[in-house]
């Protein structure tokens, strides 16, 4: 059974760069603050499982209940990411980005598809309700192995679960963006591959934006979708000067995706597909 | 100290930047020398008070050149009227600086035969500043153009705030004005010039100089209104071959300040290393910081102190007085109740006060920081001191057995010691040991030959 799940592999990369981030880069993350995060989710995910079970009985089956009726894997996700990307000074700033995280899931759905990408969506929530929850996007300084290590990972996740015209769609946009304005301004060129070569930035466009359930089920609607982020996140870090600005840019696509599923129909990706299924519904998607 | 309040047009979002720099000290605009005197710098200090968008920068000037040829070009995000610029006092940056070093902590083993009281009292010395590098000066030049949006006067400075439409036009101007712009410095002007940023061009003015009375030039004082929290650090690198340093002290009313497009990582800290330091405080950190600096591969900036202002534990100096902040900068204290006063006396059992100082140490060059520093502050309010332990041992005559395990325990510790200072400094444990030989070694003699007969030496 393990292993068997993309979203296993997912857990064990998540994992990875979590030690390594402590373990290498000094990070001011707290033991204690991980456990609260997968606490939280975790039971988060129960409670509302069971609420909706016993609620929702006789509606029909709902994928993301089948395999695992607890899901622990979605929830274990959103947990180290949240512990990989979320900062806060206190435990219950951090507890309350898991719980809304996941509750987002539950309540913010449309055809039972939920929209918001989890993390992102306690990420956004812990930094607008709290005064002290923080990103640090800096906090992966840009060593090229970190970037292969990303690469390589998300790629072999990605290749699986044939999202790869997302991560290309964002960084493709994103970095003809930033070249055209870096040439504008005349920079030399190492500060524009400085621009990217943000760990931050690869994590996010490898694991966070391609989260399978909440972006669009279409092949073309991923792509303009993920390109209208990177232009936005363009938009926000150049001339807003945000630091977050990726996950402002999500956030605000995300309920878009509902509008890319209407206008382009294709079927909905579930993680108990095996490969072969899913690699023919892409086909069937071109 | 007045709040300098400045509306910006919403065409803003189109405005870079805060950026200041003045080269000499080199980090974000460059000295523009009216003669061909060398100008060194040493560290350049900036302090950054910033809460939301609203912004204190100030300037340290360590010119040491003569004062005639002092001129600085310093490209800032907004123009900058007569009311937004004032001199500050020199001391602040010392108060600040004093405050916020790296700094050793002495223990005294209290006799182990004294069972009821293990730790000795303690002492700290604070540290004088770590000082720095020394950059390069820059060239010269010649030609004409440009639009003056502002022209005043503040203190001992003449300042001039232009606006340009083209490098070669600025290049001109100030070339034109018997400024001698530094080799390269056009190709760098023009991603400014783009971001429709201001430049702020300041001289001397030789007779307010006179008048005044000050023997050095005085750090220059600049509030403006912009959600661009950077300091450009390309234009002090124009001729540079070597690598320059840039201590900034961010105050926040939030918490610690960050840089988002590097790594900020902490200094070494919190180490016992051996007590013959005391000596060579200085040389020491230098080392250190060189050792972790070299280690990160050139490419972090080091967090040196994150503090509370209103506490220190220990303090390297007294915390500053309210109105000390106010001079470094700190406008939000008026309109915040005027909370808890800050305590003139040492140790007063942590207040929390609205101003969080971090102290960043970014050693930059060319090749490993392309790009100017982009900065947040962020609500993290853990504390963190670089701060180095020297545990004296008991020197009297010990009697019990206790005492005797003591001694015996002595040798390890020491070549303990002996072993963190190697990692840290790089410096060679040979010579570590015998200059602890000789700080210890008169002391007592049968416990330290036991050192060295175990040290295999």
């Amino acid at each position: 059974m393990l292993l068997k799940d993309i979203r296993d592999y997912q857990i064990l990369f998540l994992s990875l760069f979590l030690i390594l981030g402590i373990g290498t880069r000094d990070w001011t993350l707290r033991p204690e603050f991980i456990a609260v995060a997968i606490a939280t989710c975790l039971a988060t995910q129960c409670i509302l499982s069971l609420v909706k079970r016993q609620g929702g009985r006789g509606q029909g089956e709902d994928s993301f209940l089948v395999p695992s009726p607890l899901n622990i894997r979605s929830a274990l996700i959103t947990a180290l990411g949240l512990s990989l990307l979320l900062r806060a000074d206190h435990w219950t700033t951090i507890a309350l980005a898991a719980a809304s995280a996941i509750a987002s899931k539950f309540f913010l759905q449309v055809n039972q598809k939920h929209f918001f990408n989890p993390g992102n969506f306690g990420i956004i929530t812990a930094l607008v309700f709290t005064s002290d929850a923080w990103v640090s996007p800096g906090q992966w300084g840009e060593d090229w192995w970190y970037g292969l290590l990303f690469a390589g990972t998300g790629g072999m996740i990605l290749q699986r679960i044939g999202r790869w015209d997302t991560t290309a769609a964002f960084l493709g946009a994103y970095s003809l963006l930033e070249a055209i304005r870096n040439f504008w301004l005349g920079w030399t060129w190492d500060v524009y591959w400085h621009r990217l070569m943000s760990g931050s930035l690869l994590l996010f466009a490898l694991f966070m934006v391609t989260d399978p359930r909440s972006i669009p089920n279409a092949r073309i609607g991923r792509v303009i979708w993920a390109a209208s982020i990177a232009i936005v996140t363009f938009v926000l870090r150049n001339y807003f000067f945000l630091p977050t600005a990726v996950f402002w840019a999500l956030f605000m696509f995300a309920p878009l995706t509902i509008l890319f599923d209407i206008f382009c129909a294709a079927p909905r990706f579930s993680w108990v597909k095996n490969e072969s299924t899913v690699t023919s519904q892409l086909l069937k998607e071109v | 100290m007045q709040i300098f309040r400045f509306i910006m047009p919403l065409l803003s979002v189109l405005i870079s930047v805060l950026c200041f720099a003045p080269t000499a000290w080199a980090f974000c605009g460059f000295y523009v020398a009216k003669a061909d005197t060398k100008l060194y710098n040493k560290a350049s200090q900036v302090v950054i008070a910033r809460d939301s968008d609203r912004t204190v920068l100030t300037m340290a000037n360590d010119y040491q050149g003569e004062v005639k040829d002092f001129a600085m070009v310093v490209p800032v995000p907004t123009v900058i009227k007569k009311e937004q610029v004032r001199v500050a006092d020199p001391k602040i940056i010392e108060r600040l600086d004093a405050f916020s070093a790296p700094r050793l902590v002495e223990y005294f083993d209290e006799d182990p035969c004294n069972t009821y009281n293990q730790r000795g009292g303690d002492r700290f010395l604070a540290l004088p500043s770590a000082q720095l590098n020394e950059a390069e000066s820059p060239r010269r030049d010649r030609s004409l153009g440009v639009t003056v949006e502002a022209q005043f006067n503040v203190g001992e400075y003449d300042i001039v705030v232009l606006s340009a439409k083209e490098s070669g036009g600025l290049e001109t101007w100030l070339n034109r004005n018997g400024y001698k712009i530094p080799r390269g410095a056009k190709q760098l002007l023009k991603p400014y010039i783009r971001s429709s940023m201001k430049f702020f061009v300041a001289k001397v003015n030789l007779n307010k100089f006179a008048q005044s009375g000050y023997e050095f030039l005085r750090p220059l004082q600049i509030s403006y209104q912009s959600p661009k929290f950077m300091l450009p650090i390309r234009l002090g690198m124009i001729n540079a071959t070597t690598e320059q340093d840039l201590i900034v002290y961010v105050l926040s009313p939030k918490g610690q300040a960050e840089i988002t497009n590097y790594r900020t990582v902490k200094v070494p800290s919190n180490l016992n290393i051996p007590t013959f330091i005391k000596e060579e405080f200085g040389d020491f950190y230098k080392s250190t910081f060189e050792t972790a600096y070299t280690k990160e591969g050139k490419r972090v900036a080091f967090l040196e102190y994150a503090w509370d202002m209103s506490n220190c534990d220990p303090c390297a100096a007294e915390p500053l007085t309210p109105e000390e902040l106010k001079q470094a900068g700190v406008f939000w204290l008026d309109s915040d109740s005027p909370s808890e006063p800050i305590s003139p006396r040492f140790r007063r059992p942590f207040p929390t006060s609205n101003v969080f100082i971090s102290r960043l140490h970014v050693r930059y060059t060319r090749d490993k920081f392309p790009e100017d520093l982009m900065f947040q502050d962020t609500s993290n309010r853990e504390s963190f001191q670089g701060r180095y332990i020297l545990q004296h041992p008991f020197t009297g005559e010990v009697k019990c057995q206790a005492g005797k395990e003591y001694k015996r325990s002595l040798p390890r510790r020491f070549e303990q010691e002996a072993q963190t200072l190697a990692k840290l400094t790089n410096w060679n444990i040979q010579d570590i040991r015998r200059k602890m030989r000789l700080t210890v070694g008169n002391i007592t003699n049968s416990w330290w030959e036991r050192l060295f007969s175990w040290l295999g030496m």
